[in-house]
C-alpha cells in the first residue's frame, strides 16, 4: 500500500518537476504491482469477502492497471500514456522559459538590487513598493488611454468643430501663451486631458462606439481594479505577517543569530550594520534594565498628554489653514490680476504645510518618550491624519467652488436655450418652415456654461503638477545641494560637517511612502475628471524611480538603524487600501447626486450620470434583460441580498475567531509545557500532578546517584511533546544524553524506563540521518 | 567565453548532480556558469582566494566560516560537486517536497538541514553543542570592541538562558531548531531563483 502512495505520489511529482522518467528500480517495482493487481483482478471471486468490498477493491485494481500499464509499455494505453507525457514535459518546459521571460522583463531589478545592497532591505521596499504602483498606473492607464481618449481622438469630432472642443473667442490670443498652458487653460482645457472635451453622443464612428458608457465603465473599473489588486497583494504578504506572536521570547538569541544582513555587499553599509548590531544590542540592554526601572508614571502621562494636545493643535490649525486659503482662492477665481503667487497659493501652502509639519510632530513627539518603535507608529498616523485633513479640507472647498458654478450654470443654461429657440424661430419665419441647420455660429463664439467637471480636473492636475516639481525640488535642494555643500565645504568649515551637524541625508522611507500613497489617493480621484491625469501620474512615476535611485546612491547615507522591511509591508498596503475608500467616496457621489454639466462632457443633457447606463439597457440589450435588471434592482430582492451577504461576513468572521481561539489554546499549551521544563531545570519539585505521579512510578531515587542532569531523559512523557524535530536530530540529541546516563552506575535503576527513549534514539531513519550529515559537514567521500 | 572541454559540464554529470541534490536541469546549469565565472584560476576548482572574492562573504562576519562549509575537510580546492552539494542546502523548499513520504530519506534542502548547516558555522568544535565562549566569539566579530567585554559576556549568557532547555549552559542542536522556530528560514536560507 505505501509503494502504491510512493508510485502515485511520484506521478504527481512528474507533473510539477520535469524530466523524472521513472528508473530501472522503480520500473521493476511498478511492474510487479501492475502484476499482482492483475491477479486480483483474476481471483477476486474466491475471495471470501463481502460484496462491496470485493467491488471496490476491483475498482481499485482496475483504475491502476489502467493507469500505470501505459507507463510500462505494455497494454492498449501505452501510447497515448507516452504521448501525454512528453506533452506534459513540453507544457512544463514550455512554462518554465516563459517564466524566465518573464522575470527577465521585471524592469529596475539590477538598480533595485545596487540600493538594496547599499542601504539594505528596508530602503529597498520603498522602491519595490514604487514599481508595483508603477505597474498598477500602467494598467489604468492602458484602460483609460484606449478605451476612452483614442476612440475619441480618433473616431470623435475633431478640435475645433463643436463649442466644447474649442478655445472660446476672447481667450484664443492667449490660449498659446506658457503661462496660461501653464495654469491648464487654454488650449490645455479644450483637450483630451479633460473630461470636458468628449462628446456626448450615443455612438461614434463605424464600430458605433459607445463612448460614454464607456467613459463612466472606465471610471468604476478604475476603482474595481485597484481595489482588486490592492488586496489581493496584501493577502499575498499577509502570509509571511502573522506568526509574530511572543516577540519576548527568543529577542537575545534571535540577534545572535539572525541579525547579519547577508544582502550586503559593500563594505560602508557593512560598517553602519556593525553599528546598527551594536546599537540594537545596547538597545536591548537598554530595554531590560528599563522594564525593572521604576517610572514617574505621572510626569511622562502629562507629558505625553500636553504632547498630544499640541500637537492636535498644530492639526486644527493647518486645517484651518487650508481652509482659508481656499476661501481666498475662490475669491481669485473671479480676479484676472492675479500674481504667480496668488495663483498658486493654495497647492503652494499645502505642498509646504506637508514639508514642515512631519519634523515638528517628531520634534514634539521627543516628549512622549516612546520606544522608537512605537514612537515611528504615532508620527506614521499623525501624518497620516495631517494629510488626511488637509485632503478633504481641500475637496470642501472645491465642492463649494462645484455648487457655485451649478447655480452659474442654470442662468447660462437658461441663456443659451432661449438664444437657440429665438434663432430658430427666426429661421422658421423668414424661410417659410424649412428644417433649420446648426446656426452658422463659429463654435469659439457660443455661451458657454462653466464645465465644472473641467474646473475639478484642472484643480487636481495642478495639485499632482505642484506635487512633483515640490517633491523633486525637495530632493535637489534637501538631499544634493545639501550633500555637494557638506562634501565641499567641509574643507574649509570650523567642525566636520560630514559627522556633525548637516552631515548627509538620510532616505525618509515613510515620508516617501506616504507621499506616493496619498499622490496615488489624488489620482483615484482625480482620473474620472481628467483621464489624462493617468497619463501623467503614469510619467511621474517613470522619471521619479530613475530620479530617486540616483538621488539615493549619490547624496544619502544608509540609516543609523537599519531595520527590517517585512513587518510594515501590510502596513503601508493597509493605508493604501484607505486611501482607496476614501477617494471612492467623493466620486461616487458627485456621480450619484451632482447633475453633469449641460454643454460639456460626455454625459451632457442626462439629468444623472449614471442615465447612460439605463439608456444602454433600454437601447442596446434585448428587452428581457431590460426586465431582468429591473426585478434585479427591486429593494425587495436588494435587501435580502444584502442581507445575506452581512450574515457571510458574520459567519465568516466567527470562524475566523474560533480558529484564533484554538490557535491561542495551542500557543498556550505550547507555553505551558516549555514552563515545565524550565519549572523542572530550575527546581525538582514538579509543578504538575501528573508530573508527580510519573516521577513516582520511578525506581527508588535513593539508589540513583545524586546526578540532576541526566533527569530530563528518562521521562518519555515530556520528550515527546517538544520535540517537533525530526527523529535524526532529536535521536541525535537524545544519543548525547543517552552515553551521558550510560556513564553513570546502577544502570539497573534504568532498566524500565531507559527503553522508552532508547528506539527514538535508534529508530531506522536516524542511522541514516545522522550519519549522512554528519559525513556532509564533514566532507562526505567523493563519489 | 572560450570553451574549456575539460571542464564543461556533461550530461550524465548533470543527472548525477540532479539526483544528488534535486536542483533542476536549468538550476544546475546557471549554478554552473557562476562556478566558472568564480573559478579565475580556470583549472574547474575553487580555492578559498575564489571565494573571498565576493564582497557579500568578504564583509560577513562569518564569511571566512561560511567559506570554509565549502571545502571538506583538510582540503583546499572544491570542484564543482563538491560546490553544488553545499549548495544543495540551499535548495528553495517546493510544496510538493512537503507531500513525499517520510519514509523516503530527508532531502537536503530541508529545514532541519538547513538548520544544521547554520548550526555548523557557530560550533566550531563540532561537539554538537554552542558553548558560552562560541556565542562569545561570534558576538565579538559581530560587534567588536564597542561593547565591554563583561556585556558582551551578558548578553551571552541571556542567549543561553533563553535557549537552553535543559541545562548544560549551551546550546543544543533541538535547542538551536526552536529558538529559530519561528524564523522563515526556508526563504532565508534558500537561494532565489529567478522563476
Amino acid at each position: 500500500m505505501c509503494d502504491l502512495m510512493m508510485m502515485s505520489s511520484s506521478d504527481s511529482n512528474s507533473d510539477s518537476e520535469e524530466e523524472e522518467s521513472l528508473s530501472e528500480g522503480e520500473m521493476a517495482q511498478l511492474l510487479e504491482e501492475v502484476e499482482e493487481k492483475k491477479k486480483l483482478i483474476a481471483t477476486i471471486r474466491n475471495k471470501p469477502w463481502r460484496m462491496k468490498r470485493r467491488l471496490v477493491d476491483l475498482k481499485e485494481a482496475q483504475e491502476f492497471v489502467d493507469k500505470f500499464e501505459g507507463a510500462l509499455g505494455k497494454g492498449k494505453g501505452r501510447k497515448w500514456f507516452a504521448y501525454k507525457v512528453m506533452m506534459k514535459k513540453k507544457w512544463i518546459k514550455f512554462q518554465r522559459d516563459f517564466e524566465n521571460f518573464r522575470t527577465a522583463c521585471i524592469p529596475w531589478e539590477r538598480k533595485i538590487k545596487d540600493v538594496e545592497s547599499h542601504f539594505g532591505s528596508s530602503v529597498a521596499s520603498y522602491f519595490i513598493f514604487l514599481r508595483w504602483m508603477y505597474g498598477m498606473n500602467l494598467v489604468l492607464f492602458g484602460f483609460t488611454f484606449g478605451l476612452v481618449v483614442i476612440p475619441e481622438v480618433l473616431m470623435g469630432l475633431p478640435y475645433g468643430s463643436i463649442p466644447r472642443k474649442t478655445v472660446p473667442t476672447p481667450d484664443q490670443d492667449t490660449a498659446q501663451d506658457y503661462s496660461v498652458l501653464m495654469d491648464f487653460n487654454g488650449y490645455c482645457k479644450y483637450s483630451v486631458l479633460f473630461y470636458g472635451y468628449y462628446n456626448n453622443q450615443r455612438t461614434i464612428g463605424l464600430l458605433k462606439f459607445r463612448l460614454p458608457l464607456s467613459y463612466l465603465m472606465v471610471g468604476i473599473g478604475t476603482f474595481g481594479y485597484s481595489l482588486m489588486v490592492v488586496i489581493r497583494t496584501m493577502a499575498k504578504n499577509a502570509d509571511v505577517g502573522g506568526g509574530d506572536g511572543d516577540e519576548g521570547e527568543f529577542t537575545f538569541a534571535w540577534k545572535m543569530f539572525t541579525s547579519w544582513d547577508y544582502l550586503i555587499g559593500n563594505s560602508e553599509t557593512a560598517d553602519n550594520k556593525y553599528a546598527s548590531i551594536t546599537t540594537s544590542f545596547k538597545e536591548s540592554i537598554v530595554d531590560e534594565q528599563e522594564n525593572q526601572k521604576d517610572e514617574n508614571i505621572h510626569l511622562r502621562r502629562f507629558l505625553r498628554v500636553m504632547a498630544n494636545f499640541l500637537i492636535t493643535c498644530s492639526l486644527g490649525g493647518s486645517g484651518y489653514l487650508i481652509y482659508f486659503v481656499v476661501k481666498r482662492s475662490q475669491e481669485f477665481a473671479n480676479r484676472t490680476d492675479l500674481s504667480w503667487y496668488e495663483k498658486n497659493e493654495l497647492e503652494l501652502i499645502m505642498s509646504l504645510l506637508g514639508l514642515v509639519c512631519p519634523p515638528l510632530f517628531e520634534t514634539i513627539a521627543e516628549l512622549e518618550d516612546y520606544h522608537p518603535r512605537i514612537a515611528l507608529k504615532w508620527q506614521l498616523g499623525r501624518i497620516f491624519a495631517l494629510f488626511l485633513g488637509n485632503l478633504y479640507t481641500f475637496l470642501f472647498a472645491l465642492f463649494d467652488e462645484v455648487n457655485t458654478k451649478l447655480e452659474q450654470e442654470d442662468s447660462i443654461k437658461n441663456a443659451s436655450i432661449w438664444a437657440m429657440k429665438e434663432y430658430y424661430a427666426n429661421y422658421t419665419l423668414m424661410l417659410n418652415g424649412t428644417d433649420s441647420p446648426i446656426p452658422p455660429m463659429d463654435p469659439g463664439d457660443v455661451i458657454r456654461g462653466p464645465c465644472w467637471e473641467t474646473a475639478v480636473g484642472i484643480e487636481f492636475v495642478k495639485l499632482t503638477v505642484s506635487d512633483i516639481q515640490v517633491s523633486y525640488l525637495t530632493i535637489l535642494i534637501g538631499d544634493f545641494a545639501r550633500a555637494v555643500i557638506v562634501r565641499f565645504l567641509n574643507y574649509c568649515w570650523c567642525w566636520d560637517l560630514e559627522a556633525g551637524f548637516p552631515s548627509y541625508g538620510e532616505f525618509d522611507i515613510s515620508g516617501n511612502v506616504l507621499g506616493l500613497v496619498f499622490n496615488q489617493g489624488m489620482i483615484w480621484m482625480g482620473a474620472f475628471y481628467a483621464p489624462g491625469l493617468v497619463g501623467i501620474n503614469v510619467l511621474r512615476l517613470l522619471s521619479s524611480m530613475y530620479y530617486q535611485c540616483w538621488a539615493v546612491m549619490a547624496t544619502n547615507v544608509p540609516h543609523e538603524r537599519v531595520f527590517k522591511a517585512s513587518k510594515s509591508n501590510n502596513f503601508y498596503m493597509g493605508l493604501l487600501l484607505l486611501i482607496l475608500f476614501l477617494s471612492l467616496l467623493p466620486v461616487v457621489f458627485t456621480i450619484m447626486t451632482l447633475p453633469p454639466s449641460f454643454d460639456c462632457g460626455p454625459f451632457s443633457g442626462k439629468v444623472k450620470m449614471f442615465d447612460v447606463i439605463m439608456e444602454t439597457i433600454d437601447l442596446d440589450l434585448p428587452a428581457f434583460l431590460g426586465t431582468l435588471f429591473s426585478y434585479a434592482a427591486n429593494p425587495g430582492l436588494i435587501i435580502p441580498a444584502v442581507l445575506l451577504m452581512v450574515l457571510a461576513i458574520y459567519y465568516l468572521n466567527s470562524v475566523s475567531e474560533a480558529y484564533q481561539h484554538a490557535n491561542m489554546e495551542l500557543k498556550k499549551k505550547m507555553q505551558m509545557t516549555r514552563d515545565e521544563e524550565k519549572n523542572r531545570r530550575n527546581n525538582t519539585d514538579s509543578t504538575n500532578q501528573v508530573m508527580k505521579d510519573l516521577e513516582d512510578l520511578l525506581p527508588n531515587r535513593s539508589l540513583m546517584p545524586p546526578a540532576p542532569p541526566p533527569q530530563p531523559v528518562k521521562k518519555p512523557e515530556p520528550e515527546a511533546k517538544p520535540t517537533k524535530t525530526r527523529p535524526g536530530t532529536a535521536g541525535k540529541g537524545v544519543n548525547l544524553q543517552r552515553d551521558v546516563t550510560l556513564a553513570s552506575p546502577n544502570p539497573n535503576a534504568r532498566g524500565p524506563v531507559s527503553r522508552p527513549p532508547g528506539p527514538r534514539g535508534h529508530g531506522p531513519p536516524p542511522g541514516a540521518g545522522p550519519g549522512r550529515g554528519r559525513g556532509r559537514g564533514r566532507g562526505a567521500p567523493p563519489r | 567565453m572560450g570553451s574549456r572541454a575539460s571542464t564543461l559540464l556533461r550530461e550524465e554529470e548533470i543527472e548525477e548532480i540532479k539526483k544528488e541534490t534535486g536542483f533542476s536541469h536549468s538550476q544546475i546549469t546557471r549554478l554552473y556558469s557562476r562556478f566558472t565565472s568564480l573559478d579565475k584560476g580556470e583549472n574547474g576548482t575553487l580555492s578559498r582566494e575564489d571565494f573571498q572574492r565576493i564582497p557579500e562573504l568578504a564583509i560577513n562576519p562569518l564569511g571566512d566560516r561560511i567559506i570554509n562549509a565549502f571545502f571538506p575537510e583538510a582540503e583546499d580546492q572544491v570542484n564543482f560537486r563538491g560546490f553544488m552539494r553545499t549548495l544543495a542546502h540551499f535548495r528553495p523548499i517546493e510544496d510538493n517536497d512537503k507531500s513525499k513520504n517520510v519514509a523516503v530519506s530527508e532531502p537536503l534542502n530541508s529545514r532541519t538541514n538547513k538548520l544544521l548547516f547554520a548550526f555548523r558555522l557557530y560550533d566550531l568544535d563540532r561537539d554538537d553543542k554552542i558553548s558560552r565562549d562560541e556565542l562569545l566569539q561570534v558576538l565579538r566579530m559581530m560587534v567588536g570592541v564597542n561593547i565591554s567585554d563583561e556585556q558582551l559576556g551578558s548578553i551571552a549568557d541571556r542567549t543561553i538562558q533563553e535557549a537552553d532547555t535543559n541545562g548544560d549552559n549551551s546550546i543544543s542542536f533541538s535547542e538551536f531548531i526552536k529558538v529559530l522556530e519561528k524564523v522563515d528560514v526556508e526563504q532565508k536560507m534558500s537561494i532565489r531563483f529567478l522563476h
